[in-house]
């Protein structure tokens, strides 16, 4: 059996977003990585390859890929194959999430969030590791106002905005029971929205912050071809125009429940944070989130200077004349992320400062807002050709 | 020998195209208006048209049948105008011109080299069919039968027929089969030369119809006499212009044949019915060479049905029909609702059925949103990637109807894609992929990613999204037919969904990917039940890696019932594929038969085959 200190992080979901920043953090902090991840049409190490050429992080022998089945008992491993693996866990890092929101992909979500917990807890206990932490979200705790503590969540009586906070808070429920019944010790994570490393723009998945700006975007490219191509026939009846400054005029309100703020954090903070709470922090629970969040006038000011257009503003409340096709379209791209525009809930982050006083989520600033969008529109938002799937 | 200058490569290739020629007989229709090969008009046996002139080139080249002097009167006939290029490269995306050329070529160096020519001397036979009917109207030479002898049916075994006879009326029918009778030779008939499905063959005679193409309309009793040459879209054209529809079928198929071999199956089965429901009286010739009609005091009673898992062996010919009348309305339009499950899409068409809703329904499969609505095969991928993977349109719900019809669709509140819409989606599909809005509807929340449909202003949007134009659609057309394409597609009836569903123009591109075998039956419209039947066939497909899909539904009798195509796919050209599929239709068809056996309401086609001049109430429900 290896050493405590030659033993590997076990992370799921390092294909993913979060997972692969994460990922390039722990093998750049010198950290031995298996990564457990399905298989799919390219192979596992040929995906985790990509990525760690694209992320240009350090030697590679540090990193083990293991191909699994979370649907199956022993993640589908021969005895020996999983023998070997529970010898080598040192730490777990549940990381492996489906994001979508939408209902119609409700059983999906389900499965994969929740389903797949009963093959990555026996393996916690087959493995006995030193500690679990489980990347969740802030947005576990729910609907609800005021103060969000790092406490576990309430799954009674509780309402969700989407089937993926759902799945999240029952899989904190889960975890949390599981690992009490076999004492491991736990840490659950709960990152708010998290967008790109702050001082390099890149990311690896464009949705969220970036989902608005890439309708908008697409939105702006059909009345520009309109005006430019066309004479601007169907344009100039809803009142848009370029202006002599070569920008959009665009009138787009948004229809917002409430004034709020939208909790943004870069995922470079998320890295910093998670390793720092693996190396130093105890058991318990940790919002990763914003202290000062940005509301949407800031982040609609960064759309406008950033695409080149004039004329979004916000309401709250729903529009006494019927929207302009470029507000229809847009609030139809951006309903599954309404409500996180408008945001009044506190997160409570003393646990989290307990750990990491001297850090905090840089603010969103235009530099920084400019450096990750430009990354997105250079990256054909993950569509050129060398983008690691 | 060589005979010819083309490289073996091209030879490969013009063998490949000749071989691909789907056998439709879409070259024989004007569909396009932009005329018929003049030769195949005037000599009208199969060989004259450029579906024939694939097969004999075919022929020569594998050494199958001997340069004859009707080939060389195939050849000098065909003047290389290129028209066969437009309605092939149209529905089956294949060029037919270079095969001309080639075959020409072919014969031009046979006879430079010395080549002898064969000649098929007249024998007694011969001699007393060229008596009834003509001494032009009968051959023995195989040039022409060459064309007779085979089709994509992947599961028969085909037969190179001794005779070609194309008579021009029942009498001469009558004549020719009470001499045959006598002389015991096989024979079978086909309506307009072609064959489809693999149950026209014979080593004896065949009689070909296509001379048989008299339209007598009787205008004050709403019905029309056709001969059975006449095709779909021959009457359906001729009864357009005088403001009525007839019930038919795919453009080239002849309607006096399809309602013999099917009952006809039509999207309009909605409101006008099947086989009894869409005609007044036909005629017939029996096996025995006499001649009746279905009206007459003690005709045979081929009205009634006594449906048997059996193939039903024909009964007579039938050499004319005379077809009911429907009136037209001026304000007929059309939609599409798309659906992401097919219970979803069967309820809503039954229910529209029910409450007799639309003239025409009919939910379409996968092949309707990318290759019928797309001209080329890359288009018809990107659409498919477009409305099926990233907008989850899996399955498209076609309703035909007057402005109340429509209106009450839209009422009842589904995603809608009009007329309007459909043409800006057909006419910018090349714009489809690089509109990164569809990418963006994919993740649309709790609704389907289609919804974006309900958007009050979608048709604008869409069209400033996609600039659709008749110069972008032809884009990924070859460059030499693109002015002709370019025309073509700034004639508004080749965006009117009513018009090319009523001539049933762009479901001709079936078959443009991979031919298929397709299984139809009539049945309850039981969206369980169909569900189920598809899942057992796709298991039993994807064990044979075989693409299946579903072809359409339609319902009809109030909802009642509807007919069902699900499709088998494969690659007639590919020995493996050709094994997989026989294997696949054997199980899929041993299927079908118990859910038939089980359920006691499913009226397999198979089955129906040469008995659909019956009553649609006797087939369905006795």
């Amino acid at each position: 059996m290896a050493n405590r200190k030659d033993k590997y992080i076990v992370l799921t979901g390092a294909t993913g977003f979060l997972g692969a920043f994460l990922l390039a953090g722990l093998l750049d902090r010198g950290y031995q990585v298996i990564a457990l991840g399905r298989s799919s049409t390219m192979k596992l190490a040929e995906r985790l390859s990509n990525l760690v050429t694209w992320l240009n992080i350090g030697p590679r022998q540090r990193l083990l890929p293991i191909e699994v089945d979370f649907t199956k008992k022993h993640f589908g491993l021969d005895d020996k194959a999983y023998s070997q693996l529970c010898a080598n866990t040192g730490k777990i890092i549940h990381c492996a999430s489906d994001t979508r929101f939408a209902e119609r992909n409700r059983k999906q979500v389900m499965e994969s969030n929740i389903s797949n917990l009963a093959s990555i807890l026996e393996f916690a206990e087959d493995s006995q590791a030193e500690h679990f932490y489980y990347i969740s979200t802030a947005y576990a705790v729910g609907v609800c106002e005021g103060i969000c503590l790092e406490t576990p969540v309430s799954l009674e009586n509780n309402k969700f905005t989407n089937v993926y906070e759902e799945s999240k808070a029952q899989a904190e429920d889960i975890i949390t029971k599981g690992c009490n019944k076999i004492a491991m010790p736990l840490s659950i994570l709960r990152p708010s929205i998290v967008y790109g490393h702050s001082k390099t723009g890149r990311a690896l998945k464009f949705n969220a912050l970036y989902y608005g700006v890439k309708s908008l975007s697409y939105i702006k490219d059909i009345f520009v071809k309109d005006i430019v191509e066309h004479g601007g026939t169907k344009s100039i009846k809803w009142g848009f125009n370029i202006n002599n400054d070569g920008t959009l005029y665009l009138p787009l309100t948004v229809y917002l429940p409430e004034n709020g703020a939208v909790n943004l954090i870069s995922v470079d903070y998320f890295v910093e944070a998670t390793i720092r709470i693996m190396e130093q922090g105890d058991a318990g629970i940790y919002n990763i989130t914003c202290d000062n969040p940005p509301n949407i006038l800031t982040i609609s000011d960064y759309i406008e200077k950033f695409l080149g257009i004039r004329g979004i503003k916000t309401i709250c409340k729903p529009f006494d004349n019927p929207p302009n096709p470029a507000e229809e379209l847009f609030g139809r791209f951006f309903e599954i992320y309404r409500p996180y525009l408008s945001d009044k809930r506190i997160f409570d982050r003393s646990h989290t400062k307990s750990v990491v006083n001297d850090l905090s989520t840089p603010p969103l600033t235009y530099d920084i807002f400019d450096r990750c969008m430009s990354y997105a529109v250079a990256c054909d938002w993950g569509k050129i050709a060398n983008f690691p799937k | 020998m060589k005979a010819t200058n083309i490289t073996p490569q091209e030879t490969n290739d013009l063998l490949k195209m000749a071989k691909s020629c789907r056998h439709y007989s879409l070259c024989k229709d004007d569909i396009l208006g932009c005329g018929v090969c003049p030769s195949g008009l005037e000599k009208q046996y199969v060989s004259f048209y450029p579906e024939g002139r694939m097969d004999l080139y075919a022929a020569l080249c594998e050494k199958h049948i001997p340069v004859t002097e009707k080939c060389l009167e195939i050849v000098d006939s065909c003047n290389l105008c290129g028209k066969c290029d437009y309605p092939c490269y149209f529905t089956q995306q294949l060029r037919p011109a270079k095969v001309m050329k080639a075959l020409k070529e072919y014969v031009s160096n046979y006879l430079k080299e010395g080549g002898k020519i064969v000649k098929t001397p007249d024998d007694e036979l011969l001699l007393e069919l060229k008596k009834i009917v003509g001494d032009y109207w009968a051959t023995n030479d195989p040039a022409i039968a060459i064309a007779y002898h085979h089709d994509m049916c992947p599961h028969v075994e085909f037969k190179m027929p001794q005779y070609i006879v194309m008579p021009q009326t029942k009498e001469e029918i009558a004549a020719v089969i009470k001499l045959l009778n006598l002389r015991k030779i096989p024979f079978i008939v086909r309506g307009n030369g072609a064959s489809s499905h693999g149950l026209t063959f014979t080593e004896g005679v065949v009689l070909d119809l296509h001379r048989m193409k008299t339209i007598e309309f009787d205008e004050k009793n709403w019905s029309v006499k056709i001969g059975a040459g006449v095709t779909a879209f021959e009457i359906q054209t001729e009864a357009q212009k005088r403001g009525f529809r007839v019930v038919t079928a795919e453009p080239s198929a002849t309607v006096c044949a399809n309602i013999m071999t099917t009952g006809l199956i039509s999207t309009f089965a909605t409101a006008y019915g099947i086989a009894g429901n869409i005609f007044i009286n036909a005629e017939f010739v029996t096996k025995d060479g006499e001649i009746f009609d279905l009206n007459e005091i003690g005709a045979p009673n081929l009205f009634s049905y006594d449906y048997k898992l059996e193939e039903a062996k024909p009964y007579a010919i039938c050499v004319s029909v005379s077809l009911k009348l429907f009136p037209l309305t001026a304000d007929e339009d059309a939609v599409i609702i798309p659906f992401e499950s097919l219970p979803e899409a069967i309820d809503f068409a039954k229910e529209c059925a029910v409450r007799r809703i639309g003239l025409a329904i009919s939910i379409l499969g996968q092949e309707f949103m990318s290759s019928f609505m797309t001209p080329t095969k890359n288009l018809s991928k990107e659409a498919r990637d477009v409305f099926i993977d990233k907008l989850g349109m899996k399955y498209m719900t076609l309703i035909i109807g007057d402005t109340y019809d429509l209106k009450c669709v839209r009422e009842m509140g589904k995603p809608v894609i009009d007329q309007k819409l459909f043409k800006t989606l057909l006419l910018g599909l090349p714009s489809l992929n690089s509109s990164g809005c569809f990418e963006l509807l994919e993740g649309l929340s709790s609704d389907e990613p289609f919804s974006f449909l309900n958007i009050e202003q979608v048709n604008d949007l869409t069209e400033m999204a996609l600039s659709p134009s008749s110069s972008q659609i032809v884009q990924d057309m070859d460059e030499d037919l693109q002015p002709f394409f370019k025309k073509l597609f700034e004639r508004p009836e080749m965006t009117s969904l009513v018009w090319l569903n009523t001539f049933r123009i762009i479901s001709s591109r079936f078959c443009r990917e991979k031919p298929f075998v397709g299984f139809v039956s009539y049945l309850p419209i039981d969206a369980p039940l169909i569900e189920e039947m598809q899942n057992e066939i796709k298991k039993i497909t994807d064990k044979h890696r075989i693409k299946s899909e579903l072809g359409f539904i339609t319902p009809f009798d109030f909802g009642k019932r509807c007919v069902w195509e699900y499709d088998l796919y494969f690659d007639p050209l590919d020995a493996d594929e050709l094994t997989r599929i026989q294997q696949a239709t054997e199980e899929a068809g041993a299927l079908i038969n118990k859910y038939c056996e089980k359920t006691g309401t499913i009226r397999q086609l198979r089955y129906i085959v040469n008995r659909g001049y019956c009553r649609m109430e006797n087939l369905l429900y006795i």
